[in-house]
């Protein structure tokens, strides 16, 4: 529901005046297990400019992260600072906005600064909706190996604006 | 009666000396005795104060002691302690005490590396943390025996989840020569079992309480005094068990507990521990 509703916001807000960007991230978190380690890990997002809500679950393992309007975060930054606090991050479940391309039969979504190669798990019906050009859209990010991350992703779509 | 008087003195005593110590922190997220394994986050800071008491068969010792730890990365933290000794014991059984804070009286600096960690599940990890440290102390005359620096060593490793935790390790404490004397060395063990029961699973921000059953076991050398080693002094053996809570809200902890020996077999002339008990305050920067 609050993806939804953050991709009405981002509808109604506009889509031209914005950038690639991630608008909403719930990162899956590893190892958490005291409240010095939720309230640590909360304290160091909250000091990550262009976050405007974050909240660290133990029991889920999760931290819901809602990111501001026109923002430069990355996915990568947010799982540094997961690795920073001495867990590690795995899945997260994005809503973003960027520019879908294809290349070689591979489709890509691009934000300003990160690449999301869409996953062939992707469910047919929702591929053949991607369109090259300005999209939004939420789906389920791969976990990727703590101490090699890159710009580069993997992500399973799950809705397309 | 006069008993009963003289053990409330003490309990108010206790209380009195975590009062007015100020700022509080306590000894990390774990085990009040036992050596465990979690470690700062990168940049992390941890201060901690902590009452200890100590109660042999003739004496009770009263000590404060501080605790400040850092973060150098999520896997590297440099701690450094120190002790305001209230009342001392003529008589000092031998003795580390706590994992990162000794019941003794050293200034003690040391480096903790979580040189191995699998988070493989919510809340789940397995992890094993190496320790290094060097201490002075702040007494010249421990047990009737000149006490000089020390280097301390120890490896633990375990299982943390929401649940269920268990920590197992062992160290070894080595002290130098001083005047021509020197304290035993002290090869020790450790094993911790907690336990989180269902009603203090609230999630974060909730208060997050555990309970666990903590054993120690002590084996301390021979002393060398006059320049001779005491011959009449084999190594000792010491274990003690016994329950502590942890309580943590936020950037706050609070812990508590106590042990009684269940084994001493020590030296003949050596004094008996009747109990340790410690409660630590923690405050995450």
């Amino acid at each position: 529901m609050k993806n939804i509703k953050m991709m009405a916001l981002i509808g109604i807000l506009g889509i031209g005046t914005i950038s690639g960007q991630i608008a909403r991230v719930d990162q899956e978190v590893y190892g958490m297990d005291c409240a010095p380690c939720a309230y640590g890990l909360e304290r160091g997002l909250k000091k990550m400019d262009g976050l405007q809500e974050v909240r660290v679950s133990l029991n889920d393992g999760k931290a819901y992260l809602g990111l501001a309007e026109k923002n430069d975060l990355t996915l990568r930054s947010i799982q540094e600072e997961v690795k920073k606090n001495g867990f590690s991050a795995k899945k997260a479940e994005v809503v973003l906005m960027g520019n879908a391309t294809k290349e070689d039969g591979q489709w890509y979504i691009e934000t300003d600064n990160e690449r999301f190669a869409v996953s062939q798990d992707t469910s047919i019906e929702l591929v053949q909706k991607l369109a090259v050009g300005r999209t939004t859209l939420s789906g389920t990010v791969q976990d990727e190996d703590d101490d090699n991350l890159s710009d580069q992703w993997e992500i399973i779509l799950s809705k397309i604006e | 009666m006069i008993c009963r008087i003289s053990l409330n003195i003490r309990y108010v005593k206790l209380i009195l000396l975590l009062a007015i110590s100020g700022s509080v922190m306590a000894q990390g997220h774990g085990p009040l005795y036992g050596l465990q394994t979690p470690t700062l986050a990168k940049g992390g800071v941890d201060l901690n104060v902590a009452g200890m008491s100590l109660g042999t068969e003739t004496e009770t010792s009263y000590m404060l002691r501080y605790l400040f730890s850092y973060g150098i990365t999520e896997d590297l933290q440099v701690n450094l302690t120190t002790p305001t000794l209230i009342e001392r014991l003529g008589e000092t059984p031998r003795t580390r005490g706590n994992s990162n804070m000794p019941a003794n009286g050293d200034i003690e600096a040391s480096l903790w590396y979580r040189f191995f960690s699998n988070a493989f599940g919510v809340g789940k990890r397995f992890e094993s943390t190496a320790i290094v440290g060097v201490s002075t102390p702040t007494d010249n005359v421990r047990g009737q025996v000149n006490v000089g620096n020390a280097i301390h060593a120890a490896i633990s490793t375990g299982y943390a989840s929401r649940t269920w935790y268990a920590w197992i390790g062992g160290g070894y404490q080595y002290y130098f020569e001083r005047d021509d004397e020197r304290l035993g060395d002290l090869p020790y063990a450790s094993a911790v079992v907690g336990y989180r029961p269902n009603i203090f699973l609230g999630d974060y921000p909730k208060p997050d309480w555990r309970i666990f059953i903590e054993s120690l076991a002590e084996f301390p050398g021979v002393n060398k005094i006059d320049g001779q080693l005491d011959l009449s002094d084999t190594r000792s053996t010491k274990v003690l068990v016994g329950p502590s809570f942890l309580g943590l809200y936020g950037a706050w902890g609070i812990s508590f507990g106590a042990m009684v020996p269940v084994v001493q077999d020590l030296t003949p002339g050596w004094v008996k521990e009747r109990y340790r008990i410690a409660v630590n305050l923690s405050y995450w920067l």
